[in-house]
């Protein structure tokens, strides 16, 4: 069972970005980054998620969507703010503050957008905080 | 002449008039004048009003400009006189509302779709985008116009190259300097890149639709080897900041001979991928006839891009109303009748090996031609509408400059002018085919949003 305890359930939370993180994240799921060759996996319902993926500075629209995707996800899970825009750095961050920010992410990676072995590596460091 | 103004009494029978001969694009306001837009050989023309009283709707006889009706009404408290009423929502025995977002199950931008159906079949779909909105067009007012390219290369990452390109030739055209012709050269080769990658994307994404994994699998392969492409040639693998205001970034295409025989080798993977996808007897069978975009609807809302050129439409920037160096490499113009999720999959298949020949033809003249550095330009006052092409059709900037600084900016992207496309194109689909359907388009939330 040891062999599964770093297994990751994700969920993409997108507050307001380009649509480059996405861009990235979706590599995720392609032959040349695969992320289900180590457990991995994007969920479909928060309560199957370890992590919490957001993107973006966050908009006032996605305040609320987002805080309740944030709220049902199971405990313990860790939020990685995949980005400048959502670590706080990006073009349209909210000065200084992002999603990641706003909904207080333990793991930041930056990039514009981060590239997906950035991105593989800031899971990797997420789930050794579960 | 690329502007005329008019009294606002005359402005909505100038416009019905002009929009039998030429398309209409859009329309913006900025201040307190009203612009409708129109696409000419020549570039981008516009039928303008000061507004000193209420504004008479267009939005009946052309569908096309009921958002961006709304949003002036919304954003400059502009009163249109006879806006059409929402359609009424459908009611009836049996039928069953589904809701779902704006966050999603897969990795996906923010939306709300409500879909009204009978069981399985859709009578009414309502989309309500807009959670992505950021507001960049106010927060980048009083920005230095040169300093602003950075974050309009941001507002949506997909679509960075061909908004930059527009962007670019916007301040170009207010300053008065043109390109050198390898620069113009150059930024074909980016563009293309960004049409091609994106095209990839949207095929891959058409297989997860249909759930049949080994052609998304393999459409993400090609996509990432053009992203990694991009990065060896760019710098940065969505090529965000290479086309900029006077050029191209100093640091492009420094590995010509490596990207010539990518390209080739591209080509006959592609061409492979292609066929594949065609002989899948099963695949075939779910995209045809799904999620019918009729030449009638795609004329009415404006469609632009693929999704015109899927429903017989035949308008593509690049050839309509060339730019750069495509007067003279006259791409070839992919078409198709059928306007159903098989038609837009075959016109971007086809125009991602155009892309292909294009950048080929390109790479042939520069050979190993030193790329000009950026011309240093001051925009200092004026105005100016650009169109290009972008992967997902025409992409308009409307930039107004003062003292150097961004008065205005309004952003008219394909993705905005095709979303109420996708939501007719759903009707009398079933909701499990909304994926393939809605994938078919891609559009971005980003750049609809903004």
């Amino acid at each position: 069972m040891n062999r599964f305890e770093r297994s990751l359930g994700i969920r993409n939370l997108v507050c307001g970005s380009c649509n480059g993180c996405e861009h990235e994240m979706n590599a995720l799921a392609g032959p040349d980054y695969d992320i289900t060759a180590l457990g991995w996996d994007i969920v479909a319902s928060p309560r199957h998620a370890d992590v919490i993926t957001v993107t973006g500075p966050m908009t006032e629209a996605m305040e609320v969507p987002s805080q309740e995707t944030v709220e049902a996800a199971a405990r313990p899970r860790v939020i990685v703010a995949i980005g400048d825009c959502a670590v706080g750095t990006g073009a349209w961050s909210n000065d200084g503050s992002g999603a990641g920010t706003w909904l207080g992410a333990a793991v930041n990676v930056v990039g514009c957008p981060p590239s997906p072995a950035a991105i593989i590596d800031s899971l990797a460091r997420a789930a050794k905080l579960l | 002449m690329s502007h005329q103004l008019l009294p606002l009494r005359d402005l909505k029978s100038r416009v019905l008039e002009e929009a039998q001969t030429s398309p209409l694009i859009g329309a913006f306001a900025s201040d307190d004048s009203l612009s409708y837009l129109f696409l000419k050989p020549a570039g981008v023309y516009d039928l303008a009003a000061i507004v000193d009283g209420d504004a008479s709707s267009c939005a009946a006889e052309w569908p096309l400009l009921a958002w961006d009706e709304r949003e002036m009404h919304d954003e400059r408290n502009i009163a249109f006189a006879g806006y059409p009423q929402p359609d009424p929502v459908v009611t009836g025995r049996g039928l069953t509302t589904v809701v779902v977002g704006p966050v999603h199950a897969g990795i996906i931008e923010p939306g709300r779709f409500t879909f009204t159906t009978s069981g399985e079949v859709v009578v009414n779909l309502e989309a309500q985008l807009q959670f992505s909105r950021r507001g960049v067009e106010r927060r980048l007012e009083g920005l230095d116009a040169i300093a602003a390219a950075r974050s309009i290369a941001r507002i949506c990452g997909g679509c960075s190259v061909s908004r930059s390109w527009s962007y670019a030739r916007a301040l170009e055209a207010i300053a008065g300097v043109t390109c050198d012709r390898s620069a113009e050269l150059a930024r074909v080769v980016l563009a293309e890149l960004e049409r091609l990658y994106n095209h990839l994307f949207d095929l891959a994404s058409a297989c997860s639709g249909a759930g049949f994994a080994r052609g998304q699998m393999e459409g993400l392969r090609l996509k990432e080897r053009v992203q990694r492409l991009c990065a060896q040639q760019g710098g940065h693998r969505f090529l965000f900041d290479t086309i900029v205001p006077g050029g191209v970034s100093e640091s492009v295409l420094f590995e010509r001979p490596a990207l010539r025989s990518d390209v080739r080798a591209l080509h006959g993977e592609i061409e492979a991928y292609g066929a594949s996808l065609f002989a899948t007897s099963s695949l075939v069978g779910r995209f045809e006839r799904a999620g019918t975009v009729s030449a009638e609807v795609a004329r009415a809302f404006g469609a632009v891009g693929p999704t015109s050129r899927a429903s017989d439409g035949i308008i593509d920037v690049r050839v309509f109303s060339p730019y750069g160096a495509y007067g003279e490499l006259q791409p070839v113009v992919a078409t198709a009748r059928e306007g159903d999720v098989s038609a837009r999959v075959r016109v971007k298949y086809r125009e991602a090996l155009e892309s292909l020949r294009l950048i080929d033809c390109v790479l042939e003249e520069l050979g190993s031609a030193r790329i000009a550095n950026p011309h240093a330009i001051e925009p200092r006052n004026g105005h100016s509408i650009v169109a290009t092409e972008g992967p997902r059709g025409a992409e308009i900037t409307c930039v107004d400059v003062v003292e150097g600084r961004l008065h205005r900016l309004h952003v008219i992207s394909a993705s905005f002018r095709n979303w109420p496309i996708v939501v007719r194109a759903m009707e009398g689909n079933i909701i499990p085919d909304f994926p393939l359907v809605n994938k078919s388009f891609n559009l971005c939330y980003a750049c609809a949003d903004r």
